[in-house]
């Protein structure tokens, strides 16, 4: 469905990712794990075509369903972007206007995509904040995002992000800013999505736990580079790659090692 | 189960409110009996918002309780003043989960790190260089960072300068508020690391603030479990798979550990925390909590002792009276 090939991303001219393929078929989860600054949120960007400050794919090609993205116009790009791929972001709090309520924007947004009513977007957004065990939608629709917490907030964007049932959804690092709880909660249903909808999901995440709990695919990143990739089982099991190692050992596990 | 001898620091009864509007009150910490023992660890754990960092603060006099005393080798530290406040600061450092925010940007390595000893007089501007040098070493930097800004490293590096600082002063108890949440796991690691071996070398009591129960269970000699401003649970750092109360373990359960059994349907509390604006009477968890009883709305728990270090207050394990 989702075909990355050999892509060489640059920021004025210097090579940020370089050489990265990767695939992904429909109803899958992958996941890109890695330090800071190893160019997983530049990837999913490029997908998106929002790579900030004059980054550009130089060589290689992106296809979405047989389709290059690369040479996308301004008006292809809208039709896409929140209906076929949508993506989420580390913190929804930040994405959403302060000074606007919830459902303003999600009404707007609806109509942006879907030729239909003030009242029907409204329930529909409703609807949506509701599958995603918000209770109480309409109070949520008419609050602004600062009345919510960090984790309801979070749901808020994935509800918007998940209104017109992407075919592809991107997620970064959406359970960093959240406490466990909360991060269990967001990852449940992000999978519940998949078996719903059959989503096709990228997360990029440094915490490997939640990688290998929720994808099928892992592709761990380095300096920009692939520095592995595999299913799960290979990734977790009987690896050979000293790096992948190294960032399996730092992940703390319960009844893991102690050094007191 | 640790050497009363030991203990350096003791928090009595202390109860924080902070008014609120409409003339209502929110307690961020209700009635926290917690000790901190030379040499070990405290790891102190909750959500967002549950009062942990409330509490720290007063281990180093940022605030002070509404009620309550804070003795530190016998003396209250709620009630020192001035000079002997001053003098007493010294032995208590505090690490920052913001290494960036929390120098200033326009100092260098240097003069951060011997900061503290020159406000007490304890070295020289001459012997700087070579005291910063001794304490970046000692957190296994090499010496000529001594020269560089805050803005020239990175996160896990800078993590490293606010330990070297934390350490200048020789303190007996350093309070760490989630140093570590801001850092890559694989940065993470090493700073665990660092922590433990400066820990054993010298001594200190560690007050360590995580929400990551994972994280904490792998270095803290004991664990305090606090939820919407109190303590419901106080176990052993090795016996934390034996936590009993329900609070902790669902915290248990949210963990994501690349060892589990990924068929396994993550489980998590699904309703939002309770604003600590209106908690309810009896039991703080009790709108959470699925064994929830008649009693728990009525009654708050106590904490009860299990067996030695391990306590707990819940109305499943408490005892009758």
């Amino acid at each position: 469905m989702l075909e990355i090939k050999n892509i060489t991303i640059s920021y004025q001219d210097r090579p940020t990712v370089k050489d990265f393929s990767m695939s992904l078929k429909e109803g899958k989860i992958a996941s890109l794990v890695g330090e800071s600054g190893s160019g997983k949120t530049t990837v999913i960007r490029a997908v998106l075509g929002l790579l900030a400050g004059g980054g550009k794919v130089t060589e290689g090609d992106i296809l979405f369903e047989g389709k290059s993205l690369l040479n996308n116009t301004p008006d292809q790009w809208r039709r896409l972007r929140g209906t076929d791929i949508s993506m989420i972001f580390q913190d929804s709090g930040a994405m959403l206007n302060p000074i606007r309520k919830i459902g303003d924007v999600f009404v707007e947004y609806i109509r942006t995509h879907e030729d239909t009513n003030k009242k029907e977007a409204w329930r529909k957004g409703v609807e949506m904040l509701e599958r995603m065990r918000l209770p109480g939608g309409d109070n949520i629709m008419r609050s602004y995002p600062f009345q919510l917490s960090g984790g309801m907030r979070q749901r808020v964007g994935i509800a918007m992000a998940m209104t017109f049932q992407p075919k592809l959804l991107l997620a970064d690092e959406p359970t960093s800013a959240l406490d466990v709880t909360t991060q269990a909660q967001i990852v449940r249903q992000m999978m519940e999505l998949r078996d719903e909808y059959s989503t096709s999901i990228i997360v990029v995440t440094h915490n490997l736990g939640v990688a290998a709990y929720m994808s099928d695919w892992i592709v761990v990143m380095k300096d920009g580079r692939i520095s592995d990739s595999g299913d799960r089982d290979a990734i977790l099991h009987e690896n050979q790659n000293a790096y992948t190692r190294k960032l399996l050992d730092a992940v703390p596990s319960l009844g893991g090692k102690r050094y007191v | 189960m640790f050497d009363e001898k030991d203990m350096i620091l003791e928090a009595r009864h202390v109860t924080r409110r902070f008014p609120a509007s409409g003339g209502r009150e929110l307690t961020a910490c209700q009635d926290i009996n917690l000790k901190f023992y030379r040499g070990k660890t405290l790891g102190l754990i909750g959500e967002s918002g549950c009062g942990k960092s409330t509490f720290m603060r007063f281990l180093v006099r940022l605030d002070v309780p509404t009620e309550g005393e804070i003795l530190f080798k016998g003396k209250d530290l709620t009630k020192l003043r001035g000079e002997e406040l001053r003098q007493t600061r010294q032995h208590i450092q505090m690490v920052f989960q913001d290494p960036g925010g929390s120098f200033n940007p326009k100092m260098k390595i240097r003069d951060i790190i011997c900061e503290p000893l020159m406000n007490f007089g304890r070295i020289t501007a001459s012997e700087k260089d070579a005291v910063a040098r001794k304490f970046l070493d000692a957190v296994e930097l090499p010496g000529e960072f001594a020269g560089r800004f805050p803005h020239n490293m990175s996160g896990g590096q800078r993590q490293r300068i606010a330990i070297a600082r934390a350490l200048a002063l020789e303190p007996e108890l350093i309070v760490m508020d989630e140093a570590t949440c801001a850092l890559d796991v694989s940065v993470q690691k090493t700073i665990i690391e660092l922590v433990v071996r400066l820990q054993k070398e010298k001594n200190i009591a560690i007050g360590f603030i995580a929400h990551d129960l994972g994280l904490i269970q792998a270095f803290a000699h004991q664990i305090a479990v606090m939820y919407l401003g109190s303590i419901v649970e106080v176990l052993p750092g090795e016996d934390v798979e034996k936590a009993c109360h329900p609070y902790t373990r669902a915290l248990l359960r949210a963990v994501f550990d690349t060892k589990m059994d990924f068929t396994k349907k993550i489980e998590s509390i699904d309703s939002e925390i309770p604003s600590p604006l209106d908690v309810p009477p009896g039991c703080p968890f009790q709108t959470r909590c699925e064994h929830c009883m008649e009693r728990c709305r009525q009654v708050r728990p106590g904490l009860t002792e299990l067996k030695p270090g391990h306590e707990v207050a819940c109305h499943m394990f408490g005892r009758e009276e």
